[in-house]
C-alpha cells in the first residue's frame, strides 16, 4: 500500500512535466496578452455601474467622433488634452462666437458590418448621450451639451453641434469614453418600445466601427478582440501592430507578476507598488512609469463638520501631515509631489494639480489649533477603503503619529469599499483619503467637479461663492489671458482655505514584455492596445 | 430496497424546504442590513451624480421597502430568475451554469485524490499506531492544515510554473490560447472525453492539477485522520480477533471486514468536507484564476452586489441538503442496516 502512494506522487510529478500545447510563433508575436485584476462588466460604457475595465476596451472597440493626440512625457508617452485630433471626424471648424462646431465625417469609415458611417448615425448616438438614461447625460452637461435640437445634420457627411453659450469643454466632450458612436441602423433593429436606445442589447453585443471587434466575451474570465482591418479612425489612417487582444481576469497580483515575468502575458497595469522594484530588474519584463497627469491623491477634510469647518484647523492639519515619509512608505517615491512648493499665495502658472505650498511645520499646526481654540487638540477617524489598503494603511499610521504630536487623536478607521463609498456619497466621515482623476483635465474642470456644488465629487462638501462665481466665469471665457488669471484666483483660493490637501499623482506603472512598446498613459487609466506594437 | 431507498430521499428533500427557505430570507435581509449601497458603489464613475445613484437604484428595485423587495425576490426565485449581477452585467443564473460546473469539476477532482491519499494513509497509520509511519502521517496532516491554502497553492504555482517551468500559467480551466470544448456538461475533462480531443482533454487536466492538488492537501487531515480513528476502534473489534482466529488473509481482514466497517465515519466528513470545499475554496479559486462560484460570490460581497451573493448562498445550501441525501443513500451500501430504518 506504501507503494501505491508513491507511485500516485510519482505520477503526478510526471503530468506535470508535459509538454504545452503547441502555439505558433507567428500568431503569439500578433497577439497581446493583457491581465488584469477587474472585470469588464458591459460592453456599453454609458450603462450605470461599468467598470473602468470596461472604458478600456469601449475605446478600441468603438469610435468617437474626436480624440486627444498624445505626448511625450520623458522617454514614455501620455494623453495630451491640448490637441485634438478627428476619428471619425475628418475636420471640424468652430464658428468666429464659438457657438457652433461644423463636424465633417470621414466617408471612407464603416461599420463592423460593412455598411458605411453617416450623419444620422452621429445624430442617433449624440441624441441618445443626452436622452437616454445612462452615465452619458451627466458628463455631456459639463460641456453644455445637453439637447437634441443642439444637433443638426447638414448633409450626410456633416454635423452641426450648436451651443447656447461658447463652453469651452464641448469638444473635449465629444473624446471622452461616454460620446462613442453607434450603429444606428443596427442599434435601431433591437431597440424595444421600453428600450428606445438599444441599452439592454447593447450591454452584451456592440454596434461599432472600432479598431477591434470583439470576438468572444465572458465576463470575469475573459474577452477576445481582433483587429479590425478596415479601420480608419487612427492617427495618420494606419492600422493597430496587434491582430489579436486576449483580455484576461486574474485575480492574484502575485500571478499576474509571474505571468509577466515568465513571459507569458504581455501587459499588467495593476501590479502591486511593492513589485516594481524586483520588475524593473527582471530579465523579461520592463516597468514605464508614468505620473497620473489628470488625477490625485488627498487627504479630505469635512467643511461641515465641527471642527473643521474652522479653516485654521484645517491649515493646522495640513501643516502637520509628515509628506515625506507618507509619500515614501505609501508609494515608494513613485510619483509627483504635491506639496513642498516654493511659491507662497500665488501660485507661477495656471495649470492644476500643481504643487501646494504645504510643509510639514508642527510648531506651525500647534499655533494654528491654538488660535482656532483648541490648544489641547482635539479627537477625529480617519478612514480609507480596504481597496487602497496598500498605500493607505501605512500612510494612516504616520499621520496617526504626527497628528497625535500636535495634540489631535486620530482613530483609524479601514471600510470595505462599498460602504466607504456610500459615506463618502453622504459625507459623513470627517478625515478620511482618496484619489480622484478627471477626464478632462483643464483647471477650470478640476475646481467645477470637486470644489463646487452639493455632489458627489465635492470631497470636502465645501462652499465657496467666490469659487463658484470663478468657475462660472471661467467655463464660458474665450479670453485666454482672464481665463488663465480666473484659474490662478482659484488656485490662491484653494491654497488660503484648504478644503483638501493634496498630496500627490501617483505613477500610473505598467509592466510588459521587454518586446512591447508605445505605452500611453491615457486618461481613462486604462491600456490603450491601438497604440501598441512589438518590436 | 429501493422503494426506501426512494421514499427517505423523498422525505429528506421534503423536509427540507423550511431550512431552505430561511436561508433565503436571513441572506436577504443579512445583505440588506450590511453597511454599502450597491447604487452607490455602481455609480462611481466621474460623473455620477445623486440623480444616477436614485436612477440606479430604482433600476436595481432598492428604492421599495425591503418586505417588498422579498416578497419581489421569493416570486422571482420561484420563476427561476436570481437576478443580474452588477459585477459581470450578466444574469446569474447565466453565471452560475458556466461557473458551478468550474467549482464541481475543481472540487471532485480534489476530493478524489484527496480520498486516495488520505485512505490508504490512515489504514497505515491504524495497523501502526504510535509508529514512525503513524507519526510522519501526523505530520503530514498537521502541515496540510496548517499552511493556508493561498500559501501552498503560491508555492506550488510558484516551484511547479515558476521556478521549473513544469505546470502551464496558473490561469483559468484551460490554456488561454488553446479552444474550450464544446458546452455539453460543463466539466472540461468530461467534455473533452465525449468528443474524443485527447489534447483538449490533456491541456484541461495539466491545468487542473496543481489546484486540485492545493485544495486536497488541505483536507487530507479530517479525512485522513477520521479513518485513523475509525480503523483503531474497528480493529480493536472481536469480529476482526474471530477473522484472524479463522485465519483469513491480512489483506482481506483489512479491506473486506475492518475498512467496510470503517468507513462510515468517514463518509460523514467526506459529505461535509465536500460541502465546505464547494464554497470554501475561494483563495484557490482567486490563486489560480479558476472562474468558479466562490470567487465569484466573494467579488459580489465586496462590491455588495445582492442578487450573486443571494444566490450563492441558496445554491451552497441546496448543494449540501442534496450532498447528506448522497451521503445517507451511501450509508445504505455500505451498512444495510440503515435503509432499512
Amino acid at each position: 500500500m506504501r507503494r501505491r502512494v508513491l507511485l500516485q506522487g510519482a505520477a503526478g510529478a510526471a503530468l506535470l512535466a508535459g509538454a504545452s500545447g503547441p502555439v505558433s510563433a507567428q500568431s503569439r508575436a500578433e497577439t497581446l496578452r493583457y491581465v488584469t485584476g477587474a472585470t469588464i462588466n458591459t460592453l456599453d460604457t454609458t450603462m450605470p455601474g461599468a467598470t473602468r475595465e470596461s472604458f478600456g476596451l469601449s475605446m478600441c472597440v468603438y469610435d468617437r467622433l474626436f480624440a486627444f493626440g498624445r505626448k511625450k512625457i520623458g522617454d514614455n508617452w501620455a494623453f495630451d488634452p491640448d490637441t485634438i485630433r478627428g476619428e471619425l471626424a475628418k475636420s471640424y471648424s468652430i464658428s468666429p462666437d464659438s457657438k457652433v462646431i461644423t463636424i465633417t465625417l470621414r466617408t471612407d469609415a464603416t461599420w463592423h458590418d460593412g455598411t458605411p458611417v453617416t450623419a444620422e448615425d452621429v445624430k442617433w448616438s449624440l441624441d441618445r448621450h443626452v436622452l437616454a438614461k445612462s452615465l452619458a447625460p451627466p458628463q455631456l452637461s459639463t460641456g453644455s451639451l445637453t439637447r437634441a435640437d443642439q444637433f443638426k445634420i447638414v448633409d450626410p457627411h456633416t454635423v452641426t453641434v450648436t451651443l447656447d453659450k461658447p463652453d469651452r469643454l464641448a469638444l473635449a466632450n465629444l473624446c471622452v469614453c461616454y460620446t462613442v458612436m453607434y450603429n444606428s441602423k443596427l442599434a435601431k433593429q433591437h431597440a424595444t418600445a421600453d428600450d428606445p436606445w438599444a441599452m439592454e442589447w447593447m450591454k452584451t453585443n456592440t454596434a461599432a466601427s472600432g479598431a477591434y471587434i470583439v470576438e468572444s466575451h465572458k465576463p470575469g474570465e475573459s474577452t477576445v478582440l481582433r483587429r479590425n482591418e478596415k479601420w480608419v479612425g487612427g492617427p495618420d489612417g494606419k492600422l493597430p501592430n496587434f491582430k489579436r487582444i486576449i483580455i484576461q481576469t486574474v485575480p492574484e497580483p502575485a500571478t499576474r507578476a509571474n505571468l509577466i515575468e515568465r513571459g507569458d502575458a504581455d501587459l499588467a497595469i495593476d501590479l502591486a507598488a511593492s513589485d516594481m522594484p524586483t520588475m524593473e530588474k527582471s530579465a523579461k519584463a520592463k516597468v514605464v512609469s508614468i505620473p497620473q497627469t489628470n488625477g490625485f491623491t488627498h487627504i479630505t477634510m469635512n467643511t461641515t463638520m465641527a471642527p473643521f469647518d474652522n479653516p485654521k484647523v484645517r491649515k493646522a492639519v495640513a501643516a502637520a501631515l509628515p509628506y515625506d515619509d507618507m509619500f515614501k512608505a505609501a508609494l515608494f517615491s513613485r510619483g509627483t509631489k504635491l506639496y513642498d512648493a516654493s511659491w507662497s499665495t500665488t501660485p507661477p502658472d495656471a495649470s492644476f494639480p500643481q504643487a501646494i505650498p504645504n510643509k510639514t511645520d508642527p510648531a506651525l499646526a500647534k499655533k494654528l489649533l491654538a488660535e482656532a481654540g483648541f490648544p489641547n487638540g482635539f479627537s477625529t477617524t480617519f478612514a480609507f477603503t480596504t481597496g487602497q489598503a496598500a498605500t493607505a494603511e501605512p500612510m494612516a499610521a504616520l499621520l496617526k503619529e504626527a497628528l497625535g504630536k500636535v495634540g489631535i487623536q486620530v482613530e483609524i478607521q479601514k471600510k470595505p469599499d462599498a460602504e466607504f463609498n456610500t459615506l463618502e456619497s453622504d459625507k459623513k466621515m470627517p478625515l478620511y483619503t482618496d484619489g480622484a482623476t478627471a477626464w478632462l483635465p483643464y483647471t477650470y474642470y478640476y475646481f467645477y467637479l470637486y470644489f463646487t456644488r452639493d455632489q458627489r465629487w465635492n470631497f470636502a462638501s465645501w462652499k465657496s461663492t467666490k469659487m463658484e462665481d470663478l468657475t462660472l466665469d471661467a467655463r464660458y471665457q474665450t479670453d485666454k489671458a482672464k481665463y488663465d488669471g480666473d484659474c490662478k484666483q482659484m488656485i490662491e483660493l484653494f491654497t488660503a482655505e484648504t478644503p483638501l490637501v493634496m498630496l500627490w499623482q501617483p505613477n500610473h506603472d505598467a509592466v510588459m514584455a521587454k518586446s512591447v512598446d508605445g505605452y500611453t498613459y491615457q486618461f481613462y487609466r486604462q491600456a490603450d492596445f491601438r497604440v501598441l506594437s512589438r518590436v | 430496497m429501493l422503494a426506501g431507498i426512494l421514499r427517505r430521499v423523498g422525505r429528506r428533500l421534503f423536509a427540507s424546504i423550511p431550512a431552505l427557505f430561511g436561508v433565503v430570507v436571513v441572506t436577504f435581509t443579512l445583505m440588506r442590513v450590511l453597511p454599502g449601497d450597491p447604487a452607490v458603489f455602481f455609480a462611481s464613475g466621474p460623473s455620477a451624480g445623486k440623480e444616477e445613484i436614485e436612477e440606479l437604484r430604482r433600476s436595481m428595485g432598492l428604492d421599495k421597502p425591503i418586505p417588498v423587495q422579498l416578497f419581489r425576490y421569493l416570486g422571482e426565485i420561484a420563476r427561476g430568475d436570481l437576478g443580474r449581477s452588477m459585477t459581470t452585467g450578466q444574469p446569474v443564473v447565466l453565471d452560475i451554469q458556466r461557473r458551478l460546473p468550474a467549482s464541481l469539476e475543481l472540487t471532485c477532482t480534489a476530493l478524489i485524490i484527496a480520498l486516495l491519499l488520505s485512505v490508504p494513509l490512515g489504514v497505515l497509520a491504524a495497523l501502526r499506531p504510535g509508529s514512525a509511519v503513524d507519526h510522519a502521517v501526523r505530520m503530514l496532516c498537521t502541515l496540510g492544515v496548517c499552511v493556508p491554502t493561498f500559501v501552498s497553492g503560491l508555492l506550488l504555482i510558484y516551484a511547479f510554473y515558476y521556478l521549473l517551468g513544469w505546470a502551464p500559467d496558473p490561469t483559468a480551466r484551460i490554456d488561454i490560447f488553446a479552444s474550450t470544448p464544446p458546452e455539453i456538461t460543463g466539466f472540461y475533462l468530461i467534455d473533452f472525453a465525449l468528443v474524443g480531443d485527447a489534447e483538449g482533454w490533456w491541456a484541461a487536466f495539466r491545468q487542473l492539477v496543481l489546484p486540485a492538488f492545493t485544495m486536497a492537501l488541505f483536507v487530507l487531515a479530517p479525512l485522513a485522520r477520521m479513518t485513523r480513528a475509525s480503523m483503531l476502534a474497528v480493529l480493536g473489534s472481536d469480529f476482526i480477533r474471530t477473522a484472524h482466529a479463522m485465519g483469513l488473509s491480512r489483506l482481506r481482514i483489512i479491506v473486506a471486514y475492518a475498512l467496510r466497517n470503517a468507513l462510515l465515519p468517514v463518509l460523514t466528513i467526506t459529505g461535509i468536507v465536500f460541502s465546505t470545499m464547494l464554497g470554501a475554496n475561494v483563495l484557490v479559486e482567486k490563486v489560480f484564476s479558476w472562474p468558479g462560484v466562490a470567487s465569484y460570490a466573494l467579488d459580489a460581497l465586496l462590491a455588495s452586489d445582492y442578487a450573486p451573493v443571494q444566490a450563492f448562498v441558496l445554491l451552497m445550501a441546496l448543494i449540501f441538503v442534496l450532498v447528506n441525501v448522497a451521503i445517507d443513500v451511501l450509508y445504505g451500501i455500505a451498512d444495510p442496516r440503515v435503509s432499512v430504518a
